[in-house]
């Protein structure tokens, strides 16, 4: 008894001893791992960083912060929507914190610059959005991009939407005035020549734009089949109101062509809704395991569905630590070389990264909304009617050669 | 020609949401010479608090009706609780004050009504458009430039032609002189700020059907009042009022022909006026 008791006695002291002094000494040993999430707090998607940041925060928690072993430092920053202030701020973190591996923003024409920072500070790059030029002209080996290629969106969108509506040829195209929606645009209308559309216009507004009655005013004056809006959260919701208001939906069907889908469509009202077709890198809907225990515990945690945003953030975090495991390396060079080429079974299925151009390949989801007699409750928004991944033609493709370190 | 006419339309329209703010905005600065950097938040939430009203009473008039006071109510709260003890503080601490309320403000939006935007339907009558002959047009639009219209209007006569408008006027032009004849000029004060927050409810709760709701709408909102006031004349309120419709108009007419241009125009008639008439075009000083 008083044997085991002494022998209690000593286990206990050792456990102490590990817990004080022995941590300590492999604290000290073992490296952090730093990500920078860089999601705006401020600016035109001050609304969207806090969603990123939701997502990625998801992603590392479910790895227990840490990776191999290490711990993972999460840091972020707030870009402010703006590429001084992004680029400022991404180099401050990458200096001062150490950070090796980053993920964001948000705004592809703020990412761009932000990529130029990854190649020079040589910090692994992960970036979701509009822009094809991160995976395209102005490729290099650090910047990886989430989205679906511009070209994938815009052959879903098209392809999906005619073989529903045969007879609507005449288009009128609303654009944000930026890199996303001048890729998407191109490719529409390259998309939309097979098809034998006419686009009667194609106007282009400013980002941040909120009063669409003088463009909407326009479109209705070209008397289309159809609109078709590429532009992104505040703007599409101002545009698809106006077009709406103006009584151009539901007679004419309206496309919202790169969408963050749920958070978008609980904007609007139902009656907008209505005859509203959408193209989205992500729905909640999405029928794996991995997206559906994603969505569930999002909803458990935040209430809503997660839509485009923390989707995203959250699947190229997973992406990126599955090029660690890949790797079984912390090192940059080793998690970027294991990304290329790395194929999973994710939150959308198959996905895959081009080595050529550092790509993802992965499916594009294209949406129908309900009516509101159709709808089972008030977050049954719209059905996923396709999804597309044809992969950007080589003919079009503007990374001819990713580089070395 | 029939696109330009429904452009001017659709100026006239967002000019006189642009006039009310302006007005406003135009009326606190004047008076109490301070930039109200909380015009664009009182503005949100006289669009949110129209969506609540509507909400538990189920009628888009009484909440028009009640929304704005709520506004006016809050602005006199903040000039009681805060403005007005900052007064022998300097100019400084109430710009600081106010630029820091509007950021509360907004956060406030963001805790009370969530960080997601919301659609709010025109009332049922006034859903859906009217055939003008020459364009289609929504109901509800030519609802609030009539509105609008007539609340520019009914503040324009009780400025020019009511005892107390006059006294407000005075207060503008000369602040000394109108406590030296023993008035109040601490209630003046309240009231012109009353006053320019009700403007700026008002109209915030009558775009709301029109542009929806979203906590950043009074950041987008304030940058072109301040383009009014300025472009009129600080402190004059005619000039508000044609800067409003000057700038609703000049932005109409240029998505017509060169949509990428249509937010830059705004701030392109400011400084091309400015260059001309550095006082604005209505200001003396």
């Amino acid at each position: 008894m008083a044997q085991q008791k002494r022998r209690e006695l000593l286990k206990a002291a050792a456990a102490g001893a590990a817990a004080l002094g022995f941590p300590a000494i492999v604290r000290s040993q073992q490296k952090e791992v730093v990500i920078l999430g860089l999601w705006d707090q401020t600016g035109a998607f001050a609304d969207v960083g806090p969603l990123n940041d939701r997502g990625m925060r998801m992603a590392l928690e479910e790895r227990g912060m840490k990776i191999l072993g290490q711990p993972i430092k999460y840091v972020t920053r707030d870009g402010a929507t703006q590429a001084g202030t992004s680029t400022r701020r991404a180099e401050e973190a990458i200096d001062g914190e150490g950070a090796r591996f980053m993920i964001g923003p948000w705004s592809s024409g703020v990412a761009l610059a932000v990529s130029e920072v990854a190649k020079r500070k040589k910090v692994l790059h992960f970036f979701s959005g509009g822009t094809e030029d991160i995976s395209g002209a102005r490729c290099h080996r650090y910047s990886f991009q989430w989205a679906a290629s511009p070209y994938t969106a815009a052959k879903t969108v098209v392809d999906n939407f005619m073989k529903a509506n045969p007879k609507a040829k005449r288009w009128h195209l609303l654009v944000a005035d930026y890199a996303f929606g001048w890729s998407v645009e191109k490719y529409i209308k390259e998309v939309g020549k097979q098809h034998g559309l006419e686009f009667v216009g194609a106007d282009r507004h400013p980002l941040g734009e909120r009063e669409f009655s003088n463009y909407v005013q326009k479109a209705a004056a070209n008397r289309p089949d159809v609109v078709a809006m590429i532009n992104f959260g505040g703007d599409a919701v101002a545009g698809a109101r106006e077009i709406f208001n103006f009584g151009l939906t539901p007679k004419i069907p309206l496309i919202m062509a790169w969408s963050s889908g749920v958070e978008e469509l609980i904007q609007l009202a139902p009656e907008i809704r209505e005859n509203l077709w959408v193209g989205t890198n992500f729905y909640y809907t999405a029928d794996t395991p991995v997206a559906k225990e994603f969505v569930k515990n999002y909803r458990a945690k935040f209430g809503t569905p997660p839509g485009y945003a923390p989707s995203a953030a959250y699947s190229m975090t997973r992406l990126m630590l599955a090029g660690f495991d890949k790797a079984k390396s912390t090192e940059t060079q080793a998690v970027i070389q294991a990304l290329e080429g790395i194929e999973v079974n994710d939150l959308l299925g198959r996905m895959r990264i081009d080595p050529a151009t550092h790509q993802t390949l992965r499916p594009y989801f294209f949406l129908r909304c309900k009516p509101k007699k159709a709808m089972k409750e008030e977050l049954d928004l719209a059905e996923v009617i396709a999804t597309g991944d044809t992969p950007l033609p080589k003919e079009y493709a503007a990374c001819k050669d990713i580089g070395g370190f | 020609m029939n696109l330009l006419l429904g452009q001017i339309l659709n100026g006239i329209a967002t000019g006189m949401l642009y006039a009310l703010m302006g007005l406003g905005l135009s009326l606190i600065t004047g008076v109490l010479n301070i930039p109200n950097f909380a015009h664009g938040a009182l503005f949100a939430i006289g669009a949110y608090f129209l969506v609540s009203v509507v909400g538990v009473l189920g009628n888009f008039w009484l909440g028009l009706f009640i929304a704005p006071l709520g506004v006016a109510l809050l602005g006199l709260a903040i000039e009681w609780a805060g403005v007005r003890r900052l007064y022998s503080a300097g100019h400084d601490y109430q710009l600081l004050f106010t630029f820091g309320l509007a950021l509360i403000l907004n956060e406030l939006i963001i805790v009370i009504w969530g960080p997601v935007g919301i659609s709010h339907l025109p009332p049922a009558i006034l859903r859906g458009g009217v055939d003008l002959g020459f364009t289609f047009y929504p109901k509800y639009r030519l609802f609030v430039m009539v509105m609008a219209g007539l609340l520019v209007v009914a503040t324009w006569l009780f400025l020019e032609k009511t005892r107390y408008g006059a006294i407000m006027r005075a207060g503008i032009e000369n602040k000394e002189m109108v406590s030296l004849l023993g008035i109040d000029i601490h209630r003046l004060f309240t009231a012109a700020f009353a006053i320019g927050a009700y403007l700026a409810g008002i109209a915030g709760a009558l775009t709301a059907p029109i542009r929806g709701l979203s906590p950043g709408m009074g950041v987008d909102m304030l940058g072109i009042a301040f383009v009014v006031v300025a472009l009129g004349g600080l402190g004059n309120l005619l000039g508000a009022i044609a800067a409003g419709l000057l700038i609703g108009v000049a932005q109409a007419m240029v998505a017509a022909y060169w949509t990428e241009a249509s937010t830059a125009v705004i701030f392109a008639v400011m400084a091309a006026v400015l260059l001309v008439r550095p006082q604005g075009l209505f200001g003396i000083r």
